[in-house]
């Protein structure tokens, strides 16, 4: 397995790989907000499509290409989320910052029905999704 | 845990108490709730796993079950129609990214959404396992809510869709269009004969009986009529009697029985305003 472009060796193959990337490498950018594929707060990227990472075992992403938030290199997109205030508690933006990565390199320029449905399997609690949508038109430009 | 299978075959020698995992999004989720909490065979990255889509010259089509949603939606381009459409409402796409028909189809939910849109299309599931190779009908395979004619050790490779008709398609009515269980959902799949009649009406629902359901009585009140109003409304009522639906914590029953015959009317309605055109001019 590769997490963010570093091969690593992980202990065991039966733990979540959400777990693995946060208590064994200390990338905490990942959260668990459900842990059963419902909020998006654990998004990664397995060799480029988002996945929930509290569903994924680590011995099923082997052979993967992992990418947390921590190895994205999209940073105009991380600076649409601070500078157009998508953020409010934080909890959810990471998993928001790397589907919204997926979706940019699929669909360099969005519109905003497609924004929101490749956000559709990440929840927030806080902003009313407007000005997150916001952000991502706004990294697209 | 012992080494996991890499190849079909070592799959079909593994232990019968070693569960499936393929997507996991059912059953990593019913583990952490504590259930199930057995040893486990992952087969998501199995060596020699059928292609995802694969397309034979007698114009049937074969679906891989161990393929994630994503990709059979991406490779099926133009083709089924209503199994798209049914992929396209699916949870989400970090969801889609991992789950698999196979899954979908072993669960054995009465709400599952893969299922409706592969009963109307008539297929057919090639499974194997410690005893060889078989086939069964879709149709056959659930018996219950997660309960399913596999016999121990015994799993779905492929899934085997004939040559289809014309028009076919899927509606999901659920709280939200993301990340929502159906409430019910309905499939179809018909040809238009002469004088805009239907005809191979194939009709199936989901979330209203025990296991997913063809609706026979619907069928035979469209078969061979052109769709006017009172042929639909004849329909929608022979639909009533073909389901069971119960009241639980989504849906009363009542509410079930509107939102399908709803969902049949708004699927009818297209062919509705194109049949009278067609006669006039
Ligand atoms: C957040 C969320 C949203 C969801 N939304 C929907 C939805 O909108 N519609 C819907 O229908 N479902 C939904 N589901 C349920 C689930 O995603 C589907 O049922 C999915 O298709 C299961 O596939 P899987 O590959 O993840 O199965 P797994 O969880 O890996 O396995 C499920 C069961 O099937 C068995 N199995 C798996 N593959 C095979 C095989 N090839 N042969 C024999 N047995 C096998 C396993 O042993 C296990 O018992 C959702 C789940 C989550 C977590
Ligand atoms: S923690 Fe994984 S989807 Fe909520
Ligand atoms: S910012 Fe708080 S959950 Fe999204």
């Amino acid at each position: 397995m590769k997490v963010n472009g570093v091969p690593v060796t992980p202990p065991d193959p039966d733990a979540r790989l959400l777990d693995y990337l946060r208590d064994d490498l200390g990338l905490i950018g990942a959260k668990e907000g459900c842990g059963m594929g419902e909020c998006g707060s654990c998004t990664v990227l397995m060799d480029g499509v988002p996945v929930c990472s509290c569903l994924v075992l680590v011995c099923q992403a082997e052979d993967a290409d992992v990418t947390t938030v921590e190895g994205l290199r999209r940073t105009a997109l991380q600076e649409a989320f601070v500078t157009g205030q998508a953020v409010q508690c934080g909890f959810c933006i990471a998993g928001m910052v790397v589907s919204a990565s997926a979706l940019l390199a699929e669909h360099p320029d969005p519109t905003d029905e497609q924004i929101r449905a490749g956000l559709e399997g990440n929840l927030c609690r806080c902003t009313g999704y407007g000005a997150i949508v916001r952000a991502v038109r706004e990294a697209a430009r | 845990m012992s080494p996991h299978p890499r190849t079909a075959a070592e799959v079909d020698r593994l232990d019968p108490a070693r569960a499936l995992l393929a997507g996991g999004t059912d059953l990593l989720v019913r583990r952490r709730a504590g259930h199930q909490g057995g040893p486990l065979a992952d087969v998501s990255r199995l060596r020699d796993a059928p292609a995802p889509v694969r397309r034979l010259s007698d114009g049937s089509i074969w679906l891989s079950a161990l393929a994630p949603l994503s990709v059979i939606d991406r490779e099926l381009g133009g083709k089924l129609p209503g199994l798209r459409a049914a992929i396209a409402c699916f949870a989400s796409g970090q969801i889609r990214n991992r789950a698999t028909l196979g899954g979908n189809l072993a669960n054995a939910s009465p709400a599952a959404d893969g299922v409706p849109p592969l009963v109307v299309a008539g297929a057919v599931l090639r499974l194997r396992g410690p005893a060889g190779r078989r086939e069964i009908p879709v149709t056959e395979f659930a018996t219950g809510p997660g309960r399913t004619r596999l016999a121990p050790g015994e799993w779905i490779e492929n899934i085997d869709v004939p040559p289809q008709p014309a028009h076919a398609g899927f509606r999901k009515i659920a709280g939200r269009r993301a990340l929502a269980i159906s409430i019910v959902s309905l499939a179809w799949t018909w040809d238009r004969g002469p004088g805009g009649a239907l005809t191979g009406v194939r009709l199936a629902a989901g979330a209203v009986a025990p296991v997913v359901v063809r609706c026979p009585g619907a069928e035979a009140a469209l078969e061979g009529r052109a769709p006017t109003p009172d042929v639909v409304a004849a329909a929608v009522a022979a639909l009533g009697h073909d389901i069971s639906p119960i009241s639980d914590l989504r849906a009363s029953a009542g509410y079930r029985r509107a939102a399908l015959a709803g969902a049949l009317t708004e699927a009818l309605t297209p062919a509705l305003t194109e049949a009278p055109a067609r006669r006039n001019t």
